[in-house]
């Protein structure tokens, strides 16, 4: 074989620290998961499906689950649609793309804790800014409650999100804007392609490699949500807010560590369902075009 | 033509920055409100304060521990750093060049773990098993962990555009295989080991999940732990919380202001070779 003189060592130290400290956890993982280990217990015995049995019976659990796949869904939508869109504007001849792009891509540097908190602020009933814009120019009755309000908590939270990632995605996309020739955007304007026209049958299909990039990334972390959660409602009012890693917190701090570890399991089992046919599926489009 | 051309780009222009202010008043509200007094910050208005209090900063570093948590985070994102780098890039540099069985195996290994979310419960016992859990030396080796496989991932795509010629002209004057990858492969992978480390720095460096279970001790505590605390205690006084904000955001903030070509540059050049 053509490699096969390149030393395997120089892999060792990669694979050990991964192997021991995130493989290992996993699989124990997966044991756990068929145990009664909690916080009370002094041996940890094997107790079969009891508590996938308990998990299913949970309606909270349900709703983490029905919460995770709505907030993924949304921020994977409007984060790739908001992104393409600032990408596209800043790809023109704007005079201050640079300091735009710049601009845009700033909240994805700060923590997800501390965007909670300011966000805690412009979402305060009374006081926060969201509401106070909505009152000085006479739409009052548009201000809610946002983060104790059932029908808003989840979309308040999806919103403060997009604010943090869509900068990512933008630049991603403007990344793949670069691998554009302008020859070909400008023959085919040459040829009577309008906008939308060239957008639609040239652009958007050279950007297939950036648009699986974005989806999987923005799927993925999305369906991990956890510290903006738990800062802005923590999971609540009620369970209306709960996502995966909010409950397993939860599990975790009452002390049922089989339990949590169980929930820790579908979560993993959640995500591979739907992350790996998007990602096929998308490969299998870039090949396609 | 050109007029209607350039109106078009007044209209983009100014679409675009009505938008960059939506960005920056969030960051605008802590900065002012950071200088404003207990009963005035709890309005959390955009006004400037009626009186500025600078106090609100003592007062900070008097409760905080702010300077251990700003080592504390220094310390273990560099040292997160300086991993994930050497070892990512080591092992990038044999997956892509031998390509046999056993490496193109590892490689999907590493990629299930840039899906698969952290079993945090099983970490936390592995840590005590191994009697390290609220070691610094812990936190690092879970976020190397962590880590490892987006940096795999992006440095295996870049060093499919390294020529093997230079490899075998570099072996050919009898270069060892360690001499090669120091010398030859190593520099020309500076591109992408700047990107991995503005990523690595800005994830660990804003990470909460980690030290929330991982870190009993609080003095080995993180910045934005402290800031999670922080805000538990002080609630009652939000300039002072926005104050210990500013302090935390601000050290990324200015890296970033100096880094960002960079980020953008490298996230352009790395992303997409994968």
């Amino acid at each position: 074989m053509k490699g096969s003189k390149y030393p395997l060592y120089f892999a060792f130290p990669a694979l050990a620290v991964f192997l021991l400290f995130f493989i290992t956890p996993t699989v124990i993982g997966f044991y756990y998961s068929f145990t009664d280990w909690n916080i009370n217990a002094d041996t940890i015995s094997f107790n079969g499906l009891d508590n996938y049995r308990a998990l299913f019976q949970e309606p909270r659990l349900l709703t983490a689950f029905k919460n995770t796949l709505i907030f993924a869904a949304a921020v994977t939508v409007f984060q790739n649609v908001l992104g393409l869109g600032l990408a596209l504007i800043l790809n023109e001849a704007l005079k201050a793309k640079n300091f735009l792009r710049m601009i845009f891509f700033m909240p994805y540097v700060i923590s997800p804790i501390v965007i909670g908190y300011i966000f805690r602020a412009i979402y305060h009933p009374s006081n926060g800014i969201i509401n106070q814009a909505l009152n000085s120019v006479g739409l009052g009755f548009m201000a809610q409650d946002w983060l104790n309000d059932p029908k808003f908590a989840l979309f308040s939270i999806i919103v403060t999100d997009l604010w943090r990632v869509t900068g990512f995605s933008m630049v991603v996309y403007l990344a793949g804007l670069q691998f554009i020739s302008k020859d070909l955007i400008e023959s085919s304007s040459m040829d009577g392609a309008h906008y939308w026209q060239r957008f639609r049958f040239i652009v958007f299909p050279l950007l297939a490699a950036s648009l699986t990039v974005n989806v999987l990334l923005a799927m993925i972390n999305s369906m991990k949500i956890f510290e903006m959660v738990m800062v802005l409602t923590d999971g609540g009012p009620g369970y209306t807010t709960e996502v995966f890693f909010t409950y397993i917190r939860n599990m975790f701090s009452t002390g049922q560590f089989g339990y949590a570890t169980a929930v820790n399991l579908m979560l993993f089992v959640l995500v591979t369902l739907i992350g790996v046919p998007v990602l096929m599926g998308l490969k299998k489009r870039e090949m396609e075009y | 033509m050109q007029t209607e051309k350039r109106s078009r780009l007044i209209v983009l222009e100014i679409v675009a920055f009505a938008l960059a202010i939506l960005i920056l008043i969030p960051f605008f509200m802590i900065l002012v409100n950071s200088f404003k007094d207990i009963r005035e910050s709890a309005l959390f208005g955009l006004g400037l304060p009626s009186a500025w209090k600078l106090s609100n900063y003592r007062d900070v570093f008097e409760q905080a521990n702010i300077l251990r948590g700003f080592k504390n985070s220094v310390m273990i994102s560099a040292s997160v750093v300086v991993c994930v780098n050497l070892f990512a890039s080591m092992a990038a540099f044999v997956i892509q060049r031998r390509d046999d069985k056993f490496l193109r195996g590892a490689f999907y290994m590493f990629i299930v773990g840039l899906i698969v979310p952290v079993s945090i419960v099983p970490t936390i016992k592995l840590m005590s098993d191994l009697h390290i859990k609220g070691t610094y030396f812990s936190l690092v080796m879970y976020y190397t962990a962590v880590l490892l496989p987006f940096a795999i991932f992006m440095l295996v795509g870049f060093m499919k555009s390294i020529p093997r010629e230079l490899d075998e002209a570099a072996l050919m004057e009898g270069s060892s295989y360690f001499r090669l990858y120091v010398q030859m492969i190593l520099p020309l992978l500076i591109t992408v080991l700047v990107t991995v480390t503005i990523v690595v720095l800005v994830s660990v460096w804003n990470d909460f999940f980690g030290p929330f279970y991982l870190m009993t001790d609080s003095t080995k505590w993180t910045l934005v732990l402290q800031v999670f605390n922080f805000v538990t205690l002080y609630s009652t006084n939000w300039g002072v919380v926005f104050a210990f904000m500013v302090m935390v955001v601000a050290p990324v903030l200015i890296i970033y202001l100096f880094l960002q070509r960079f980020i953008i540059d490298g996230l352009t050049a790395g992303s997409l070779k994968g």
